[in-house]
């Protein structure tokens, strides 16, 4: 196969920068795509304008660069972005919020005394325990509702993951 | 017969995804090229779908990308991040759940392509 030369490359970046492809990552795939159809045409014969101008319009309904504006669409639609797996979630999770009272109240268990000793320990404990609904409430959801959420954690949504189901649940109807 | 654009549509992303998952890195038209030898030519992707999806992949940190200079163009070859991996399983599974209810919900009877 005849590959084009640095000319007709040259032309045909041209033509898509004047189509209005400005996104260098869509341009070099076009222009990769045009070039290997262009050259298997070639191939069967004929002359690159000829050839260029057929294979052209077999990229787009009504313009060129409606390709760009639906990548351009398409990446608007993504979410927030992630930051945290799934796992390291839950690991972060466990260790922040259950590990420390579950070793609190084994010791307590089987010692049957408090590890620590301080004034208020108990309304300390109380508050950290009510504190800690919240964030039990977004483990028991990502749990129980796995196919609602990305296997990465928006940072917007670790503050409003407990609340936005519930919400979800109170607003619509149980049975549709 | 070739399917149409509307059935196609939803299915793109997982189509790309699973491709790239079997075969590690494909540039465009590799991919399409692949699909339409996979399908005997019952599905065709125009790259006027395939590249805008292939950069909201690239965007959403499904796909990483390298390039190879051929001449004076440049081609991307595209692979699955570690999350394009997780996402691509997902995909496919639920697309598989989907194709289930549907063969329930129409009464069909599954058969070879």
């Amino acid at each position: 196969m005849t590959p084009l030369t640095d000319e007709q490359i040259d032309h045909i970046v041209a033509d898509l920068y004047a189509h209005g492809i400005r996104l260098e990552g869509l341009r070099d795939n076009l222009l990769d795509h045009i070039c290997i159809l262009v050259e298997e045409k070639l191939e069967a014969g004929g002359d690159f304008e000829r050839v260029y101008a057929t294979v052209i319009p077999t990229f787009y309904r009504r313009e060129l660069y409606e390709l760009e504006e639906e990548a351009l669409f398409l990446e608007s639609l993504r979410g927030p972005h992630l930051v945290l797996s799934r796992g390291w979630f839950f690991v972060l999770a466990f260790a922040l919020v259950l590990a420390p009272w579950l070793a609190f109240f084994a010791q307590w268990f089987f010692f049957e005394r408090p590890v620590i000793n301080i004034p208020y320990a108990l309304d300390a404990i109380g508050w950290a325990v009510a504190l800690d609904v919240y964030p039990l409430l977004t483990v028991i959801i990502l749990f129980l509702t796995p196919n609602r959420f990305d296997p990465l954690i928006p940072w917007g949504s670790k503050i409003l993951l407990g609340l936005k189901p519930l919400i979800r649940v109170l607003s619509q109807p149980a049975i549709i | 017969m070739v399917y149409s654009t509307e059935l196609l549509k939803g299915t793109l992303k997982t189509i790309v995804l699973k491709l790239l998952a079997d075969n590690k890195k494909m540039y465009g038209y590799e991919i399409t090229q692949r699909v339409k030898e996979l399908t005997q030519d019952k599905i065709q992707i125009t790259e006027g779908a395939l590249y805008p999806t292939l950069h909201s992949l690239e965007a959403d940190g499904l796909v990483t990308t390298e390039t190879e200079y051929i001449g004076k163009r440049v081609r991307k070859y595209y692979s699955l991040s570690v999350a394009g991996k997780t996402r691509a399983k997902e995909k496919v599974s639920e697309l598989a759940s989907f194709v289930q209810t549907m063969t329930l919900l129409l009464d069909l009877k599954p058969k070879a392509i």
